[in-house]
C-alpha cells in the first residue's frame, strides 16, 4: 500500500460516510423524544364549528378520564388545539406547529377530508402519526403511493360506506330504481366514482345521478328528474342545510322516496326540517339511543357532568358516531402508549400496530395491521349500523315505528 | 308541463328574492353611487335575527319585523362607520374594502353567536306546500313576488310623492346641489343604506322559513343581487324588478334543461354577454356629464 493511499483512505471514507449521510437523510425528528401532548387541527370556527365542538367534547372528557387514572407512563395527556376553519392550507400550517413547535407525540384532526389529505406528506416529513375520527374520504388512509406509515383513522371510510349504502339501499327499494344524490364537493364528487364501482359490484345500474351546488336553496329540477325516471330510493352524499332544501323541494313535488345517506347528516338537520326527516336512514358507527353498554353510558354520563350546558340529552350529541369515533380514539392512543413505553413518535407508530383494545364501537382486534394501508382504519364495515330520524333524533333504526331492520 | 309549472312557480320565488336584493343595492347606489358590497349578510340578519327574537319568546310577526328594524339599523350603522369616511373624494373606492371587511366581521360574529349550523325559522305558511299537479309551491313562497311588487310599487310611490324620497332623487341627481338647497346629504344617504337594509332584511325573513337561517346563507344571494343590479342597470328599479325575476326563472330553467352543475357558470357568463351588448345594464341609460 502507498503512502499516498494510505493517507486518501480516512478521506475515502469520510467521503463515504457524508454520502451514506445524504442517502439516509437526516435523523428524523420521530426519533426525538415528544412532549405529551396531542396536537389537534379542526374546526373551532367557520360553518363546521359544530362538528369541531363535538370532537372537543369527546375527546376533553376522554382525557380527563384518563389522567383522572394518573395518564398515560406517569404523565398527564395535555390537548393543544388548532383551527383551521376547515382550510387545508391552515392544516397543513397548524400541522407544522404540532410536529415542530409544540413537538407533540401524536397529532388528531378534525372533519375534512381535502384537510386530511393535505397531510400527508408532512406528516411522513415530521414523522408525525396522525389519528382521524370524523374525515372519511379513502384517499386520507389510502395513499397513491401505497406507503402510508403515519395516517391512523378510527372512522368510517368512503369506499366501505359506498358499498355498505349500495347494498342497504338495494335490500330496501322496491322496484329496483336507486339513485345517487351528492354535494358538489371534493367530498360528494370524490365519492361517485365509489359508488358506481359499488353498484356494479352489487348488480345494481343507477337510475340516476345528482348534484348540487352548497348554498343551493332549490332542488326542484334534479328531484323531478328523478321522480320521473321512477326512482324509489336516494343514496343520499351531503350534509345538513342543503339537504334540507333537497327534502323541501322533494315536498313541493309530492315526492317521498326512501333515503339512504352518509353521515353528513346530523340531528340539526332533524331539527331544521321536523317531520320531513322522519324514516331518512343514515349510516353511522354507533347510536347514544340505543342499549349503551357500561363503557358507553359511562362516557355519555361523563360527557353530561363535564360540559352540561351544551350536553343535556343524546339529541344534542349532534355527531354522535364521531364522538363515539373520537372516544375510541383516544383510549386506542393510551393503549399504544403504554405499549411503546415512551413519548416516541416511532415508537409510538409501530405500538399502534400491537394495540388490541375493546372500544364502545367495536372491538379492535388487531385494530391496525401493518404493511396494509387498507387496514390503517381501524372501524371495519362489519361495525357499520343503519339509524333513522324520528321526532328529531337519530335512533337505531330497530328503535324507531317504521318497521325497519339493520 | 308539471316540469315547466314548477320551474316557473319556483324560479319566480327565488328571484323574487333577487329582485328585492337587488332593489337594495340600487336605493344605496342612487343615494351614495356606493353600495355595501356584502349586502348579503343584511339579508343573512334578517332570518338569523328573527329566529333568535323567536328564541325569546317572541311571536314570529313581532319578531320579523324587530329582526328588519335592527337589520336596517345595522346597514345604517355601516353607512356611517364604513362607507361614508371612505367616500369622501371622487373616484374613492376604500368603502368597496371597508364593507367586504365589515361583511366578513359580522358573518364569523353570527356563526360564533348563532352557531355553524342552520336552523329552522318555524312559519305557519311553509309547512305544506300548495300541489298543482306534481308541481308545488310553499304559501311563503307566494309571500315573496307579492312582497316584490309591494316594494317596487311603494318605492315608486316613496320617491315621488314623499318629501324624504324626493330629496333622495335630489341626493342621487346633484349630491351638491342638493347640499345647496337645504338638504342634508350625508343624512339621506345614511337613511337610504337604512332603507336598503330593510328591504334586504325582509327578504331574508321571508324566504328563511323555507331555507333555514344561518349565517353563511347571505353571500350567494348578496351576490346574485348585485348582478341582477348591475345586469339591469342599477339605477332603474323596475329594470332591476325584471331582471331579478327572470334571473330566477332562467336559472331554473338551466337547472331543468341543461345543467345543474353548470347553471352559475352558464348564468354569470349570460351576465357577461349582456354587459359586453349593453353596458349600461339592459334597462340603463346612458349617463351624460355636460362639461
Amino acid at each position: 500500500m502507498t503512502a499516498q493511499a494510505r493517507s486518501t483512505r480516512p478521506l475515502a471514507t469520510l467521503a463515504l460516510g457524508l454520502l451514506a449521510g445524504l442517502a439516509l437523510g437526516p435523523a428524523p425528528a420521530a426519533a426525538q423524544r415528544a412532549e405529551s401532548c396531542i396536537g389537534i387541527s379542526m374546526e373551532v370556527t367557520g360553518p363546521l364549528a359544530n362538528q369541531g365542538l363535538m370532537l372537543r367534547i369527546a375527546i376533553e372528557t376522554a382525557l380527563d378520564r384518563i389522567n383522572g387514572a394518573g395518564g398515560v407512563l406517569g404523565r398527564p395527556l395535555r390537548l393543544v388545539i388548532y383551527d383551521d376553519v376547515g382550510e387545508p392550507a391552515r392544516a397543513v400550517d397548524n400541522a407544522r406547529r404540532i410536529g415542530e413547535r409544540d413537538n407533540c407525540v401524536v397529532m388528531f384532526g378534525g372533519a375534512r377530508t381535502p384537510n386530511a389529505i393535505a397531510l400527508r406528506e408532512p406528516l411522513a416529513e415530521m414523522g408525525l402519526p396522525w389519528i382521524g375520527a370524523i374525515s372519511a374520504g379513502t384517499g386520507v388512509i389510502e395513499h397513491p403511493n401505497g406507503r402510508n406509515e403515519w395516517m391512523f383513522r378510527v372512522s368510517m371510510k368512503d369506499r366501505w360506506v359506498t358499498e355498505y349504502l349500495v347494498q342497504q339501499a338495494k335490500a330496501r327499494s322496491q322496484n329496483g330504481k336507486i339513485a345517487f344524490v351528492y354535494e358538489g364537493t371534493a367530498w360528494g364528487q370524490g365519492a361517485l366514482p365509489d359508488i358506481e364501482a359499488a353498484a356494479r359490484r352489487n348488480g345494481v345500474a343507477l337510475a340516476g345521478r345528482e348534484t348540487f351546488n352548497i348554498g343551493d336553496q332549490d332542488m326542484s329540477a334534479q328531484m323531478i328528474r328523478l321522480r320521473d325516471a321512477g326512482v324509489d330510493t336516494v343514496v343520499l352524499w351531503a350534509v345538513d342545510r342543503e339537504s334540507a332544501n333537497m327534502l323541501r323541494s322533494m315536498d313541493r313535488i309530492g315526492w317521498k322516496p326512501k333515503i339512504v345517506s352518509a353521515w353528513g347528516l346530523t340531528t340539526a338537520f332533524a331539527r331544521a326540517v321536523g317531520p320531513l326527516a322522519d324514516g331518512i336512514m343514515v349510516a353511522g358507527t354507533f347510536n347514544w339511543n340505543g342499549p349503551l353498554s357500561p363503557e358507553a353510558q359511562a362516557a355519555l354520563d361523563a360527557m353530561k357532568a363535564k360540559f352540561p350546558d351544551r350536553i343535556r340529552t343524546t339529541a344534542d350529541l349532534e355527531q354522535p358516531s364521531a364522538m363515539a369515533n373520537a372516544w375510541d380514539a383516544i383510549f386506542i392512543l393510551a393503549e399504544a402508549l403504554k405499549i411503546a413505553g415512551a413519548y416516541d413518535r416511532t415508537k409510538l407508530r409501530d405500538a399502534m400496530f400491537r394495540v388490541n383494545y375493546t372500544g364502545i364501537v367495536a372491538d379492535y382486534r388487531p385494530a391496525f395491521i401493518r404493511g396494509n394501508q387498507e387496514r390503517m382504519d381501524a372501524v371495519l364495515p362489519e361495525a357499520y349500523k343503519l339509524q333513522a330520524f324520528h321526532n328529531g333524533m337519530l335512533m337505531p333504526i330497530e328503535a324507531t315505528p317504521y318497521g325497519m331492520r339493520n | 308541463m308539471e316540469a315547466v309549472t314548477q320551474y316557473l312557480l319556483t324560479g319566480l320565488s327565488v328571484g323574487s328574492v333577487y329582485a328585492m336584493v337587488g332593489l337594495g343595492f340600487y336605493v344605496m347606489w342612487t343615494a351614495a353611487k356606493a353600495v355595501n358590497f356584502n349586502f348579503g349578510d343584511i339579508f343573512m340578519l334578517g332570518a338569523v335575527l328573527t329566529v333568535v327574537a323567536m328564541d325569546q319568546g317572541i311571536p314570529l310577526l313581532p319578531a320579523a319585523v324587530l329582526a328588519v328594524v335592527v337589520a336596517a339599523i345595522a346597514a345604517a350603522a355601516i353607512e356611517r362607520g364604513f362607507v361614508r369616511p371612505f367616500n369622501q373624494e371622487a373616484n374613492a373606492i376604500g368603502w368597496m374594502l371597508t364593507t367586504i371587511a365589515v361583511g366578513t366581521m359580522i358573518e364569523s360574529a353570527t356563526t360564533a353567536l348563532f352557531g355553524s349550523n342552520p336552523r329552522g325559522l318555524p312559519s305557519p305558511l311553509a309547512e305544506s306546500p300548495i300541489r298543482l299537479g306534481g308541481a308545488g309551491i310553499y304559501p311563503q313562497e307566494l309571500l315573496l313576488p307579492v312582497a316584490l311588487v309591494l316594494v317596487a310599487v311603494g318605492l315608486e310611490l316613496f320617491y315621488r310623492r314623499t318629501m324624504l324620497g324626493r330629496a333622495m332623487r335630489a341626493v342621487a341627481w346633484n349630491r351638491t346641489a342638493a347640499g345647496l338647497v337645504g338638504i342634508d346629504a350625508d343624512r339621506i344617504t345614511l337613511i337610504a343604506f337604512g332603507l336598503a337594509g330593510g328591504l334586504g332584511a325582509m327578504a331574508g325573513v321571508l324566504i328563511g322559513p323555507v331555507v333555514q337561517a344561518s349565517s353563511t346563507m347571505g353571500g350567494v344571494i348578496g351576490l346574485k343581487g348585485f348582478m341582477v343590479a348591475i345586469i339591469a342597470g342599477i339605477a332603474n328599479a323596475r329594470g332591476v324588478v325584471i331582471a331579478g325575476v327572470l334571473y330566477g326563472v332562467s336559472e331554473k330553467f338551466i337547472e331543468g334543461y341543461l345543467s345543474t352543475a353548470a347553471r352559475d357558470a352558464i348564468g354569470f357568463t349570460l351576465m357577461v354577454l349582456l354587459l359586453l351588448l349593453f353596458p349600461q345594464g339592459l334597462f340603463g341609460r346612458k349617463e351624460i356629464k355636460k362639461v
